[in-house]
This record gives C-alpha cells, sequence and structure tokens, in this order.
C-alpha cells in the first residue's frame, strides 16, 4: 500500500464499563514519522497502543493503518505490525532460536532460518542462541523481545514504554534500533512517560492526558527544557 | 468468473494460512511441553491416583469394581483434564506470551484448534498409560474391543478437549482462576460423562458398537455442536 | 427501554399479577378437586410444573439476551441477562424443593432421578456457576464471558435431556407411580394449570423488569460517580 498516511484514527473512543480510557482521540501519521507519546500514568497510552495493535477494539471511531480498517480487517493489518512491550512475549522453556523459528512460522517467513540468524546479530544474541530463554537476564530478553518485534519486516513499530527496566546499555541499544528502522522507513510510535528519553528520536510529539490528546506538533526545535515547559502547560 | 477464481484463491490461502498456524503453534506447545513433561506427568499422576484411591474407597469386592471401573476411568480423565488445562492455560500467561500470539494470528480460531489438539494428545498419552494398568489391576480386558473404544475414547477426549479448552480460556481472566474452571466445565460436560461411561462398561461387557450407538452419535452431536459453537464466539473470548 | 421502568407500567403489571396469582390459588386449593390417584399432595404439581416451566424460558432468555449482548454490545442485554439468570436460578431452585415434597408420599422417596429433575440439578449447576461467573459488580469482560456460557449452558439443555433420558434407563422406575405425575389431566385441572402458569409467568416478568432496572440504576450510579470523582480530580 502505497498511502502516505500510515495510521489514521478519527474520533476513537474506548469504554471500559462505566470507566472511559479514551475520549476522542483524533491522529494522523505520516509513513516514515517517528510519533512520541507523551502523558501521566492513566493518560490511556497503553490503551491507545492496545487499540492500534489490534489487541482491543474501540467502542466507536474508525481505526485505519495502511490503508486497512483495523477493525473489520485485522488480519491484514496484524502483519504490519511490531509490537514491543515492558513484558516480552517469549517462551522461557524454548531457546531463543526456538522463539523466534515459531514467531517466523506464525507470520509465513520465507528463508526463516537467514532471517533468524539476521535479527539475532542485529541484537547480538548469536552466541546465545540456544539456550533456553529463561535462562537470560532481563537485559539480553528484552534484546530477544526486540528481535521477535523485528522479526517479520514490519511497517508500523509500536513501543508501550520501552524504557522501562532497562540498563544504559540496553537503552541505547534500543535507540540505536530506533534510529536504524526510522532511516529504513518504518513508522514508529512510541509511548512513555518519561520526558527526557526519545524526545530526540521523534519527528513529532503528542501529549495525551485523561483519554484526549491536548497536543500534538513537530519536535524541531524543542530542547529538553522547551519540552518541560510545554509538557506542564499541558499536564496539570 | 475471475471474481469467483479471486474468492477461492483467497479462501485457499487463508485456510493454508490457518493450518500453518495451527501446526506452528501447536508444535511449540508440544516442543515445551517435550522439555518440561510439566503437564502430561501431572495428569497421567493424578489419573492413576484417582483411580487408586477409587478402588481403595470402593472396598476390596473385585465384581463390584469391575461394574464401576468404566465410570472411575472417566471420573479419573475428567479431572486431569481440568488439571491438564489449568496447566496449558499457565504456560501462556507468563510474560504474557498470549498478547505476542494474539498479534501474529491471522484468524484467532487457529489458537483455539491448536489448543484443543495439544490437550488432546495429553489426554491421548494419559489414556494409553493408564488403560493397561486398569486392565491389569481390575482383570479387565480391553483389547477385545479395541476398535470400539478407541472411537469412544476419541470422541469423549474430543469433547472434554472443545469444552475444557473454551473455559480455561475464560477461568484464565478470572480472579479464582483455579476454581472457577472445573466449576464452569464439570457440569456443562456431564452428557458427555454420561455417554461415555455407558459406551465403554457396555464394551467391557461385551457388547457390540451397535448397542453403544446411540451414545457415540451423542457424543459425536456434542462434540460437533461444541465445536462450531467455539469457533463462532472465541474471537470475543481473546478480544478486549 | 425507558418505557421499562415507568411506574405506571408497573403497577398495573402487578395488580394483574395479583389478580391471576389470586384466581390460581383459588382454582388449585378450593376449586379443582384432588387427584383421585394421588391425593392432595398432588397440587404441588402445578406449583412445581409451572415452576420447571418458567425456568426454561428464564434460561432460554439468557440465552437470548447473551447472544444479543456479544452482537450489540450494550448493557441492557447484559443486564437482562443477569436479570433472568437470578430469577431463573431462583424458579430452579423451587423446582428442586417441590421435587422431593411431591416425590416423598408418591414414591416412598426424596429423590428419584427422573430426567426432569436430574436436569434441573444440572441447570442450576451451571446457572449457579454463571452466577459465581458474575460475582464482580461489573466488568465488561467478565459480561462477555458470562454471555458465552449463557449460551452454551443452553444448547446443552438438549444433550442433557437426551443422556440423562438414556441414563435413566439404567436405574428402575418408582414401582409405585408412573413418571411425569398424573395418569391424564380433566379439563378442570388443565385449565387450573395454565392459568397457574400463566401467574408464574407474569412474577417471572414483574421480577425480570424490577431487576433489570435495579441493574440499569446501579449502573447509572456508578457511571454519576465516575464523573463526580473526575471533576473533583480535573
Amino acid at each position: 500500500m502505497s498511502t502516505p498516511i500510515m495510521v489514521h484514527l478519527e474520533g476513537v473512543i474506548k469504554h471500559f464499563g462505566t470507566i472511559t480510557a479514551l475520549r476522542g482521540i483524533d491522529l494522523d501519521l505520516k509513513r516514515g514519522c517517528c510519533l512520541g507519546i507523551f502523558g501521566p500514568n492513566g493518560a490511556g497510552k497503553t490503551t491507545l497502543l492496545r487499540i492500534l495493535a489490534t489487541l482491543a477494539r474501540p467502542s466507536a471511531g474508525t481505526v485505519c493503518i495502511a490503508g486497512y480498517d483495523a477493525v473489520r480487517e485485522a488480519e491484514k493489518v496484524r502483519p504490519l505490525l511490531g509490537v514491543l512491550s515492558h513484558r516480552t512475549f517469549l517462551y522461557g522453556h524454548l531457546t531463543a532460536y526456538e522463539n523466534l523459528q515459531f514467531y517466523g512460522r506464525m507470520f509465513g517467513l520465507k528463508q526463516l532460518t537467514e532471517r533468524i540468524a539476521e535479527v539475532l546479530q542485529i541484537v547480538d544474541l548469536m552466541t546465545y542462541a540456544h539456550q533456553l530463554v529463561r535462562t537470560y537476564s532481563r537485559g539480553m530478553q528484552q534484546r530477544l523481545a526486540i528481535a521477535r518485534t523485528i522479526l517479520h519486516y514490519p511497517k508500523l513499530l509500536l513501543l508501550d514504554e520501552p524504557y522501562t527496566g532497562l540498563d544504559k546499555h540496553a537503552i541505547s541499544r534500543l535507540q540505536d534500533l530506533i534510529l536504524r528502522l526510522h532511516s529504513e522507513s518504518c513508522t514508529i510510535i512510541m509511548s512513555t512517560h518519561d520526558l527526557y528519553r526519545g524526545l530526540d528520536l521523534c519527528d513529532e510529539i503528542a501529549i495525551q492526558c485523561r483519554g484526549k490528546i491536548v497536543y500534538k506538533g513537530l519536535s524541531l526545535g524543542l530542547d529538553v527544557q522547551g519540552f518541560e515547559q510545554l509538557y506542564s502547560t499541558y499536564v496539570e | 468468473m475471475c471474481k469467483d477464481s479471486n474468492s477461492f484463491i483467497v479462501l485457499m490461502s487463508s485456510s493454508k494460512i490457518f493450518l500453518q498456524q495451527v501446526l506452528a503453534l501447536l508444535a511449540k506447545d508440544l516442543k515445551t511441553e517435550w522439555r518440561t513433561r510439566e503437564i502430561f506427568t501431572s495428569m497421567f499422576v493424578f489419573a492413576v491416583l484417582v483411580v487408586v484411591v477409587f478402588n481403595f474407597a470402593i472396598g476390596a469386592d473385585t465384581e463390584l469394581i469391575r461394574q464401576v471401573v468404566s465410570g472411575v476411568v472417566w471420573v479419573a480423565l475428567l479431572f486431569a483434564t481440568v488439571l491438564g488445562l489449568q496447566r496449558a492455560a499457565q504456560m501462556e500467561t507468563d510474560e504474557d506470551s498470549l498478547q505476542g500470539v494474539l498479534l501474529a494470528l491471522h484468524d484467532r480460531s487457529a489458537l483455539f484448534v491448536a489448543k484443543m489438539l495439544a490437550q488432546m494428545l495429553y489426554l491421548l498419552m494419559v489414556v494409553i498409560c493408564t488403560l493397561p494398568l486398569c486392565g491389569i489391576w481390575f482383570r479387565i480386558d480391553f483389547i477385545a474391543r479395541i476398535g470400539e473404544l478407541c472411537l469412544t475414547f476419541a470422541l469423549g477426549m474430543l469433547g472434554l478437549s472443545i469444552i475444557g479448552t473454551l473455559f480455561a480460556m475464560i477461568a484464565l481472566h478470572t480472579r479464582a482462576c483455579e476454581v472457577m474452571l472445573p466449576i464452569l466445565f464439570l457440569p456443562i460436560s456431564i452428557p458427555l460423562i454420561i455417554a461415555a461411561v455407558y459406551a465403554t462398561g457396555q464394551l467391557i461387557d461385551g457388547k457390540s458398537l451397535k448397542d453403544i450407538s446411540d451414545y457415540l452419535i451423542l457424543m459425536g452431536v456434542f462434540d460437533a455442536v461444541f465445536f462450531s459453537l467455539t469457533l463462532i464466539i472465541f474471537d470475543s473470548v481473546v478480544e478486549d | 427501554m425507558q418505557k421499562f421502568s415507568s411506574m405506571r407500567y408497573s403497577i398495573c403489571h402487578a395488580i394483574i399479577m395479583y389478580i391471576v396469582m389470586t384466581v390460581a390459588i383459588y382454582l388449585i386449593f378450593i376449586d379443582v378437586p384432588p387427584d383421585k390417584m394421588q391425593g392432595i399432595v398432588q397440587k404441588i404439581f402445578y406449583f412445581h410444573v409451572s415452576s420447571a416451566l418458567t425456568m426454561f424460558f428464564a434460561f432460554f432468555v439468557v440465552c437470548v439476551a447473551s447472544i444479543m449482548y456479544l452482537w450489540k454490545n450494550s448493557d441492557w442485554w447484559d443486564a437482562v441477562a443477569l436479570s433472568a439468570a437470578e430469577i431463573g436460578v431462583g424458579f430452579c431452585t423451587l423446582v428442586l424443593i417441590t421435587g422431593p415434597i411431591w416425590a416423598r408420599p408418591i414414591w416412598g422417596t426424596w429423590w428419584s432421578w427422573d430426567p426432569t429433575l436430574t436436569l434441573t440439578l444440572v441447570l442450576w449447576l451451571i446457572y449457579v456457576a454463571y452466577l459465581m461467573l458474575r460475582l464482580e459488580a461489573y466488568d465488561p469482560k467478565r459480561a462477555r464471558f458470562a454471555a458465552i456460557l449463557g449460551i452454551v449452558g443452553f444448547v446443552d439443555v438438549p444433550l442433557i435431556r437426551w443422556s440423562v433420558e438414556k441414563w435413566r434407563t439404567l436405574h428402575p422406575k418408582p414401582v409405585l407411580m408412573q413418571e411425569g405425575g398424573t395418569t391424564g389431566l380433566t379439563p378442570a385441572m388443565l385449565l387450573t394449570f395454565l392459568v397457574c402458569l400463566v401467574a408464574f409467568l407474569l412474577l417471572f416478568f414483574y421480577l425480570l423488569r424490577e431487576r433489570v432496572s435495579i441493574a440499569q440504576s446501579r449502573h447509572t450510579l456508578t457511571v454519576l460517580r465516575h464523573k463526580i470523582d473526575e471533576i473533583l480530580v480535573g
């Protein structure tokens, strides 16, 4: 699909029983753009990402990803997505290789062995490829999760609080990966409540507060202090 | 004409993907189980325990035990199923791997089919190991009617797996999930148990396929109805 | 849906219901002569069978409401399903109590595993499990699971009935009386039974309406509470 708009959200509302997590989100994101969503806890960032990941249905509104309706054509959208969360989605009793092999088969990847070797190389886990994942350290597990995320050449990357629990080394790795994917025209949406990280990675920033996007704009020329001021004006 | 062949191609390719994903999920589950052998061991040990305890509870009357052995075997299988389902469901909650699977699924019912097949295989292994023991302990000849017994057990285990997998996925989301699974699962499976126990008992007594055909039909209908029903509603179980 | 909670409609319904019930009680205890073979105990049959039919109807409502809830995702249907299940379990318990009371003098035993009673027992287990699943006040995911159970449970009914009937053939029937109760209903008995059935159904609908409106009020209250919380915080 060669539409310039990768993500289109219109009037997205999500209720969980009597609680309204999202109160009408409108968002347009161009292909190849990196969007950072900042906001306090409870703003609904995770809910928004879950809806984009087709893991949850919106109560109302339209969600279009790469021109497909994410609710009605979810199975066409899923192969385009790469989701990274603070849970790794990995199986502890399988080796790294087997985990990636499983996901590769699920996505129907061709030349799987070569691709697995490639991503393991990228995250520098080649030497541990045949060890059980439960023997990995937290940082190694996160690296394998990154490998899992990029295995199937996703066009849209969804990162939900990706820096949680990572040490400096792992953080810089993650940032390298994001830069690399960004240069390959991958569209990225990253949500975090950490104002200091990720600001320089993003082309656009949005601030989400209590279920609404209260600010959206380019990050060009914005430094950390400037962003802090901006943030505090919008988020009480 | 073109549209017809197009939709045919789409149907064929989504069936291919469905099969591919079911096999991938099944392979993953079986591989994990092979590494840990947790599920099979606990199911088998528990089934044997139930049989042995029943044996002592009923008393030393061999003739009496012969009459109830089919009931005892199926109760043992029933409780072993509950145990196996709980452990299988637990596997998916570590590191939220279920979410990862949902992200990769083309058709979500592939997950149901894979889990159900895995459960059937575990039950099959338990049956293969437990029946010979029962044969030896209670002096019952299972070999004479082995074909019909296979059919009966196959239909019964299929039904237990179908209903069990559905409720296991549901119970996963409740707080007292260990308690909820049997409470949900057991009453619904009563028709299946009645039919399976009766059919097995008759076969042990030397009756033929004709005599138990009613019960086999009941089990077949049960399996077909709940399989189709679950395929339809499975999406709403795993979605948010 | 709003008219459901209107007071006037409710009072009319209650009045009609009371009238029909009074007529039913009159017919049962005063008008209809006792059954020749069973005596006065037979009169419990009117309550027993009416309860049983109302119970089946209640669970049918649960099934339909569950399907509608999964399809339309509307809270109202969910409230209907929950209310019908609660009332259904109530009538179910009535059946399980009146059954033995009837059986004891007639068959000499409190419980015989006759198909309908056994089916009722299994349904009781299924729908109590349904209520246990709903124990949390309001959780939409839980409501969805309960809806699934509501559908699965009702679909299972013919299978349970069939299997229990087959199973029953293994057990000796009670010698004194044939199953199902009387040897036949005279026209007077039939009329009494129908009036009683109508009374029970009216009772069911009345309870359903009241219970649904309670559920809706509770829902509105929770929504308002959330709104207040937000205003206070924000």
